[in-house]
């Protein structure tokens, strides 16, 4: 054993430390296949306080580290690559809850669906819903900035999270809020940081009220532009659904075909799950609205969940739909990109398109609402011709959408797998300036290196190659 | 363009985009002076000192460049007024709904600088919320495009959530993408007597389904009184609360929301507009930023993203300027 290895040893003990490679292949990948790389070891404190004295190790020993929560991320982003991989899901404590402020302070490897279970007995949850929540991390969550269908009313992780105490990559431990006018925003530039900027050790998120009535409607449609369409209705006609979720004929396809189907019809070309939640008093208007503007959209039919069985029933088709797609094929690579609500019907025809183009299966199913895609495709990751076409495909796609005024990534990230297209969508001052971000909270860049921002757009980097002993910024910058 | 700005005969530059800013920033490191920034000029005036040598104002960066309604979002520069803001998206049904206290001259960069809320901002949104992305220049002269226009976004780091509330002593903001939202089919104010017993109601009442879009309590007995808001009680009874509430919705969420206050007391239908515009007003001027936290990131922030220490300098504390970085290039 390296004396890294025994340094980290003597924290956490010879169970919570893997240093073999058979072992250590358990954490070559995360959600998004494609990327595969294994760590050079693994260590799991169990204690807030286990997790500062590994990072001070870490950091005494200048080792380079990727923090991990459930692994379940779709960017690449949770690989270490022959580096300390750092797992967190051992902390798992949800610490205080505070009705009066409605609040609750959590480790970052509680489940994000753990806390919502936990609290739903004082009539309230925690919003931000990702499709993994059955498995994804708090702390994974707040690296990500990790969003979710219900996103689209209750806004992203990082409008729920109120404080956390994180240690930073030098083992300082420190708070950080959203600056309330006596301070910069730190914690609003902490959270969606991909684990480049430190380690959460606690967090303190704001939960939601359970609606006191909530109405699930699905709609289904014999094109996709006609869905889409109606998404743009709803959304101009003022309405703010609760969510919002276009699933194409492909992904209808792979869930009814599943043990997780649905009940989507099976003929339809596009089907759309609206929720509106809320008061009582006034959603039936709402709800009524939603199924007026889907049927002038051109809807078949629209159909509302009579009871909450139909309604899980209707969300589990969405929610497990990345994994009914494991029938259709081996691999699947899940997209992540936003473009303005008003081009999601060209969009998605030019996608179709690119799919025929390069003989591969898209298969749609995302947040309409907000104009965030997921188009997916599955596939044989060990097939490399498939595989380059599954990547020339992804990167026309990519493109097409930041051309129309879009993003690379709403809510999975840009970990390893969007850093080419970084360049394309900033400009070399505005990758500066993130570079300039990022050493601010850890100069020796040895949290998640390589990860977000490619390392040849950091000029200051660049100009001093030889300068990987910190970079004291202060009194020192001219 | 430059002028003499007021009693102080400090030059004052309006750069027309960001380019021309950060020429203007770049020479004022070389030169070492250093820079007052303002929108329309109504916030840093309320008494927070900066040790500046030039002037700088955002109001050639004015109007609305992009605006697709159906998006929901709007592009503009960052000496747009809040008055203009208002207008455009008004005729759409729409709004950006900072509202923040203050009046509408005030303008959209200096609302996201200085992170100012109103009294709808827990309910529809703080600016952080409501920036999608902007484009600014910091201290080196780096014209930064942080964020995007779409309406969800976690591409890079987040150096638009850096900016808002950072008092320009990050960069200068100079373009802005906000979220917009559709204004409530109904926006009813009323003004609600009820007895002090029923706070803890109305307390739970605000928090529950039926969230108001603002609930504000008033003092009759205070120096100031809302124009427009009837006639100022007569009554020094402490048994006696009065509360403005702002309620946005449909039609049976707004009848449902009134029933529920009209169990708590009486209720007296207000002309909203004018009073909302009076209660921002009273709660102006800002005073400026409060006593800043300078830990060790903070600092380091201040001294990467403005090395020479010439974006409004000594505003967030005296105390951490450096005498020997002024001037210094």
């Amino acid at each position: 054993m390296t004396s890294l290895a025994t340094a980290l040893e003597g924290i956490v003990g010879a169970a919570h430390l893997l240093t073999r490679a058979p072992s250590l292949l358990v954490y070559r990948s995360d959600g998004l296949p494609g990327h595969r790389a294994i760590p050079s070891l693994a260590v799991f404190p169990g204690s807030r306080d286990e997790v500062i004295r590994v990072v001070r190790v870490l950091a005494d020993a200048g080792a380079p580290f990727v923090a991990r929560g459930a692994g379940t991320g779709l960017s690449g982003g949770a690989l270490a690559d022959g580096i300390v991989l750092l797992g967190l899901h051992r902390l798992k404590g949800i610490l205080t809850i505070d009705t009066e402020a409605g609040t609750a302070t959590v480790e970052p490897g509680v489940v994000n669906a753990t806390l919502s279970k936990a609290v739903a007995p004082l009539g309230l949850h925690y919003a931000p819903d990702p499709s993994s929540q059955s498995a994804c991390t708090i702390g994974g969550n707040i690296a990500e900035n990790a969003g979710g269908p219900h996103c689209l009313k209750y806004g992203v992780t990082l409008d729920h999270v109120v404080r956390a105490t994180v240690v930073l990559p030098s083992g300082e431990v420190m708070t950080l809020d959203r600056g309330e006018g006596t301070g910069y925003d730190l914690l609003g530039a902490f959270v969606g940081s991909e684990g480049c900027f430190g380690v959460v050790l606690d967090v303190t998120v704001r939960l939601t009220p359970i609606p006191e009535s909530v109405i699930t409607l699905l709609a289904d449609f014999t094109s996709v532009r006609a869905a889409a369409d109606a998404t743009s209705r709803i959304i101009a006609a003022g309405i703010l659904p609760a969510a919002l979720e276009l699933m194409d004929q492909a992904t209808i396809e792979a869930v009814e075909s599943s043990v997780y189907a649905a009940g989507y019809p099976r003929d339809a070309a596009a089907v759309l799950l609206a929720e509106v939640d809320g008061a009582a008093a006034g959603l039936d208007d709402d709800a009524a609205a939603i199924e007026r503007l889907c049927r002038e959209a051109g809807a078949r039919e629209v159909r509302v969940a009579r009871d909450a069985a139909e309604r899980a029933r209707l969300w589990q088709g969405r929610k497990k739909a990345f994994g009914a797609m494991g029938r259709v094929a081996p691999h699947l690579v899940v997209q992540d990109a936003v473009v303005p609500r008003t081009r999601l019907a060209d969009l998605l025809e030019e996608i179709q398109a690119i799919g025929v183009r390069h003989q591969v299966r898209v298969c749609n199913v995302f947040h309409a609402g907000d104009g965030n895609l997921h188009p997916n495709i599955p596939y044989d990751a060990d097939d490399p011709d498939e595989s380059a076409r599954v990547a020339r495909a992804m990167s026309e796609i990519m493109h097409r959408c930041i051309a129309v005024g879009g993003t690379i990534t709403g809510e999975h990230g840009v970990g390893l797998d969007k850093l080419d297209y970084m360049t394309t969508l900033f400009s070399g001052d505005t990758l500066d300036a993130m570079c300039t971000l990022r050493d601010v909270f850890d100069p020796e860049r040895r949290a998640n290196p390589g990860k977000v921002v490619p390392v040849h757009s950091c000029r200051e980097w660049l100009a001093a190659p030889a300068a990987r002993a910190p970079v004291v910024a202060a009194g020192g910058i001219a | 363009m430059t002028s003499p700005s007021g009693a102080d005969a400090r030059p004052l530059h309006a750069p027309a985009d960001a380019t021309a800013l950060a020429t203007l920033v770049r020479e004022a490191a070389t030169e070492g002076r250093r820079l007052r920034i303002q929108g329309a000029g109504r916030w840093l005036t309320a008494g927070a000192s900066v040790d500046a040598t030039d002037d700088i104002t955002t109001t050639a960066m004015a109007g609305i460049t992009d605006y697709t309604p159906a998006d929901l979002t709007l592009s503009c520069g960052a000496g747009t007024t809040l008055a203009e803001l208002d207008a455009a998206t008004r005729a759409h049904d729409q709004w950006c709904p900072l509202l923040p206290w203050g009046d509408d001259l005030g303008t959209v960069g200096a609302t996201a600088a200085t992170a100012t809320e109103g009294p709808v901002a827990a309910r529809l949104g703080r600016p952080s919320t409501l920036v999608l992305g902007l484009e600014c220049v910091d201290g080196t002269g780096r014209v930064i495009q942080a964020g995007g226009r779409v309406v969800k976004n976690v591409a890079g780091f987040d150096l638009t959530r850096l900016m808002i509330g950072a008092w320009g002593t990050l960069g200068v903001i100079t373009q802005l993408h906000l979220r917009l939202r559709a204004r409530p089919v109904i926006d009813a104010t009323v003004l609600l007597e009820a007895p002090a017993s029923a706070t803890e109601a109305l307390t739970v009442f605000a928090r529950g389904p039926y969230a108001p879009l603002a609930l504000m309590p008033l003092d009759p007995t205070a120096d100031w009184w809302p124009a427009g808001v009837t006639a100022r009680p007569v009554t020094d009874d402490p048994a006696v609360r009065h509360w403005l509430v702002r309620i946005g919705g449909n039609a049976a969420f707004v009848a449902a929301s009134r029933a529920a206050l009209e169990r708590l007391g009486s209720l007296s239908t207000l002309e909203g507009e004018t009073i909302w515009s009076a209660v921002r007003r009273h709660g102006a001027p800002h005073a400026g930023p409060g006593t800043w936290r300078w830990d060790a990131i903070s600092r380091q922030l201040r001294e990467r993203f403005d090395p020479h220490q010439l974006l409004n300098p000594g505003l967030l504390n005296p105390g951490l300027l450096n005498p020997g970085l002024l001037g210094a290039p």
